[in-house]
């Protein structure tokens, strides 16, 4: 296989661990910068000599990353303007002359769909996982780029798939992006013919896709870094995306299997989630399935999903926070060990959502527990992020801003997370605006405020050019104060009884009272939709005119920042691949000459530091 | 397993910032596991098969109503012989590994063949089982029973399609070597090894499950009680 790792001389890895001192040799006592020769062939990497296969069909994992970032924002923008289409009928109703309530649903279930799955769900794994585990991990490229490219090729054709169902008789499904049965499949749903064929179809298309691409993920952060890095040694970056692609590995197959038996229940007649169904005084030939199994198994992929889009963003964030706060992250272990805790919990606490779904009321205390249990770890990380910033030589930039707007935010969006775990209280709020704010927050706007920061943070490294500041700043603050204009009144039109997913609001008192907010909020809406085009418009000046960033811009120690060329030429490393010395938080070092200490640099040169115990 | 969890909890324990870790650090090649990205793969892909197979089971669990008519797939059939064949393709993988063990490289092209030969044999049996079934008037719309069974036989099926796509991409390669030189695909055979034996132990769950799981087996076992 030309993608092909091997180890040709058989040398029996250790792991760091199980390396004794004196299974070092005597190679450590008499050198300091002393590092193993390398033991493994290098890796055999195709390069593209064409435009088609450089750019289009690329097997380079930096350029995967930047298609599925391209494909995913793509996508985005259509969730957004679906999202503007919703706010326009809920803030001035009537005024998108061509809406009914057919086409309201039917934008509500993409909206969702297109946001969760196609774009962050992507842009997270597929567009920064693909770009920076290769470089943060000191290898040449992913283990099976040829897999990669059909990864990414898949994902394509399950985005075409799904967009092919806004031209089909019948658009859409409208079933909301949860597609219960037995009504999505069902007439008198919208898209209920073709739509939901089309959505199940392109679900298990990406499904498939992704499964490639994590395949990739895992055995290059397992089996193929470079010499130094040990597990504990890799940027948290790393450990977020690594513990999201796991959970997306085993999470994904429910999604696939509910798909699948869905679309043979509508195809082929059979009753996977279809229950006996008496319809205008007729029997319907369904009979004996269970839509509350559909529920079960939705859930079970989609609570693992909230964090398969969070620890990315976790990981993400605490390596942003540290480098421009110049300190070490605070708690490295116990964020690692935060990042698999939650990961391993998020698979016991999915019923949460299904408490008015008529299940064992019992199951109700055991979801309300473990989903509880999880706030202890999901604390710990927001504490190691305050204290990283403690006393730390802040810089206050676009990409400090988006962070701290991130912790903001998650806090916001967890606390009231914390309100509905609990099945007294989410029994009244379910299915009204709180739990829009809710989810909004959490992994809405705050996945996204990470995104952004990310986005200035390696444009640099991407790019070789600066994004400008102030183009950012006035980014940054139209949408966190404009996110929090729209959610923060949900709170309370959830807390009044005003419920979700309803197109129009019907002569109520609390409806009618919720008039002058809706507007309000659509107006919000609007404005931080149209903020997100001042990045556009950022990326594009800076291609353009942009200030040269030069290597290393940030000051920064892990390895993505320390290529021979910027931005990284296909192979990453030039000649030889690096060697690693230390883990990436050496920021500040006390006796060292900088306030950075590079993953590469070799004891010798830094003989005088003394690293602090955290 | 037991040496697994140390490792995953002996790493997670360690202070990479520690000048005394660091010395130890300095030294590790990079691997986790001392074991090709190939079988890795396959390692990583049992995982999601597990749940994706274990989902549809339960799926079959919850939905298992009672008065279903299970008596075709009970009687003696084609599946015993399909099942049979599986069991042969596994004979000859263990031969193959065992040869390239003992380096004795004259009979792996004929057996690799074999292996193909045998796996696609059984894909054509399931086939023509699925043809029997059909015309038998057992559709997969019939009750959740015949529903569950066409859908884990398919699935089964397209992960043995997936593992003969490579079969064929490795077995054109050791068709065209040298015989000293079929070791150099050591790894790649190997690895499918492991995959066939995973879907022969797949399968084999699943055949148990539809001679246990069903209402005549549970209706004996409530027979049995006082």
């Amino acid at each position: 296989m030309s993608d092909e790792y091997e180890n040709k001389t058989g040398y029996q890895a250790q792991s760091s661990e199980s390396i004794t001192s004196s299974s070092i040799g005597s190679g450590v006592a008499t050198d300091i910068d002393y590092v193993r020769p390398a033991e493994n062939a290098e890796q055999d990497l195709y390069h593209g000599h064409s435009f088609i296969t450089k750019w289009i069909f690329c097997q380079d994992a930096k350029v995967i990353g930047v298609q599925y970032f391209l494909l995913a924002t793509f996508t985005g923008v259509i969730g957004l303007v679906l999202s503007w289409l919703m706010r326009l009928q809920l803030g001035f109703p009537g005024a998108a002359g061509f809406m009914t309530a057919e086409h309201y649903y039917q934008f509500v279930t993409m909206h969702g769909m297109i946001m969760v799955v196609y774009f962050l769900t992507a842009l997270f794994l597929g567009g920064f996982g693909n770009y920076l585990i290769p470089l943060m991990v000191g290898a040449r490229d992913m283990v099976f780029p040829y897999l990669n490219m059909v990864s990414f090729w898949s994902f394509f054709v399950a985005v075409a798939v799904l967009l092919a169902s806004f031209f089909v008789p019948g658009g859409p499904t409208g079933s909301g992006w949860t597609l219960y049965p037995p009504q999505a499949i069902l007439e008198g749903t919208p898209g209920s013919g073709m739509g939901i064929i089309l959505m199940c179809v392109s679900l298990i298309l990406f499904v498939a896709g992704f499964t490639m691409g994590g395949l990739n993920y895992l055995i290059t952060i397992l089996q193929a870094r470079t010499r130094g890095m040990t597990l504990m040694r890799m940027p948290l970056t790393v450990w977020g995306i690594f513990t999201a692609t796991v959970l997306a590995m085993l999470a994904f197959p429910a999604l696939l299997v509910g798909s699948l038996m869905m679309m043979l229940d509508k195809l082929l007649a059979t009753s996977f989630f279809m229950p006996t169904i008496l319809k205008a005084g007729e029997i319907l030939e369904y009979g004996g399935g269970s839509p509350i199994l559909f529920q079960h198994l939705f859930w079970f992929f989609g609570h693992p999903e909230v964090y398969i889009v969070a620890l990315p963003a976790f990981g993400i964030v605490s390596d942003l926070i540290s480098v421009h706060s110049r300190k070490n992250i605070f708690g490295y272990r116990m964020m690692v060990w935060a990042i698999v805790g939650i990961g391993a919990l998020s698979f016991f606490v999915w019923a949460h959502h299904m408490y008015v779904s008529g299940m064992n009321p019992w199951f109700g205390f055991f979801f309300a527990t473990t989903t509880l249990i999880i706030a202890v770890p999901t604390a710990m990380k927001v504490y190691n992020w305050i204290l990283t910033l403690w006393r730390g030589n802040i810089r206050l930039n676009v990409v400090m801003l988006w962070c701290l707007g991130f912790i903001v935010t998650f806090v916001n969006g967890g606390i009231t997370g914390i309100f509905l775990g609990n099945v007294s209280v989410d029994v009244p709020l379910s299915d009204t605006y709180f739990v829009v704010a809710h989810f909004h927050m959490v992994m809405g706007i705050a996945p996204l405020m990470v995104i952004m920061g990310a986005v200035y943070h390696w444009f640099p490294l991407v790019a070789g050019r600066f994004l400008n500041e102030t183009l950012g700043k006035w980014h940054f603050w139209l949408t966190f104060l404009g996110a929090y204009s729209i959610y923060f009144p949900m709170h309370y039109l959830g807390f009044i009884g005003v419920p979700r997913r309803y197109f129009e609001m019907y002569d109520s008192p609390y409806m009618t009272s919720a008039v002058g907010m809706n507007e309000f909020i659509s107006t919000a809406a609007f404005i931080v939709g149209a903020a997100q085009f001042i990045l556009i418009f950022n990326i594009i000046k800076t291609l353009k005119t942009g200030k040269p960033a030069g290597h290393n811009p940030w000051q920064a120690n892990s390895l993505e920042w320390l290529t021979p060329s910027v931005p990284p030429e296909h192979g990453n490393w030039g000649e030889k691949l690096p060697v690693v010395h230390r883990w990436p938080y050496d920021f500040s070092v006390p006796g060292s000459r900088e306030d950075f200490i590079t993953q590469t640099t070799p004891p010798s040169d830094v003989k005088d530091s003394k690293v602090e115990k955290t | 397993m037991g040496n697994i969890l140390k490792k995953l909890f002996g790493t997670l324990l360690e202070k990479p910032w520690e000048s005394e870790r660091a010395a130890i650090d300095n030294v590790h090649e990079g691997k986790t596991f001392n074991i090709s990205a190939q079988k890795s793969a396959v390692i990583i892909i049992f995982g999601i098969a597990t749940v994706l197979f274990s989902l549809v089971f339960t799926s079959y669990l919850y939905t298992l109503p009672p008065g279903q008519d299970t008596k075709y797939l009970l009687r003696p059939n084609l599946l015993w012989i399909n099942t049979l064949t599986l069991f042969f393709v596994s004979y000859f993988f263990n031969k193959v590994t065992n040869d390239l063990k003992k380096k004795e490289t004259s009979k792996i092209k004929k057996n690799f063949l074999i292996i193909g030969g045998l796996s696609y044999l059984f894909l054509l049996g399931q086939i023509f089982f699925w043809v029997q079934l059909l015309k038998s008037g057992n559709y997969v719309s019939t009750n959740s029973y015949f529903a569950n069974f066409y859908v884990f036989t398919a699935l089964h099926g397209l992960h043995l399609l997936g593992g003969l796509f490579f079969w064929g991409k490795v077995s054109s390669r050791v068709l065209k070597l040298e015989q000293n030189k079929i070791l150099e695909e050591e790894k790649n055979i190997s690895a499918l090894s492991l995959y066939w034996t995973y879907l022969l132990i797949v399968w084999l769950m699943f055949f148990l499950m539809i001679y246990i799981f069903n209402d005549a087996f549970i209706a004996w076992c409530q027979s049995l009680l006082p």
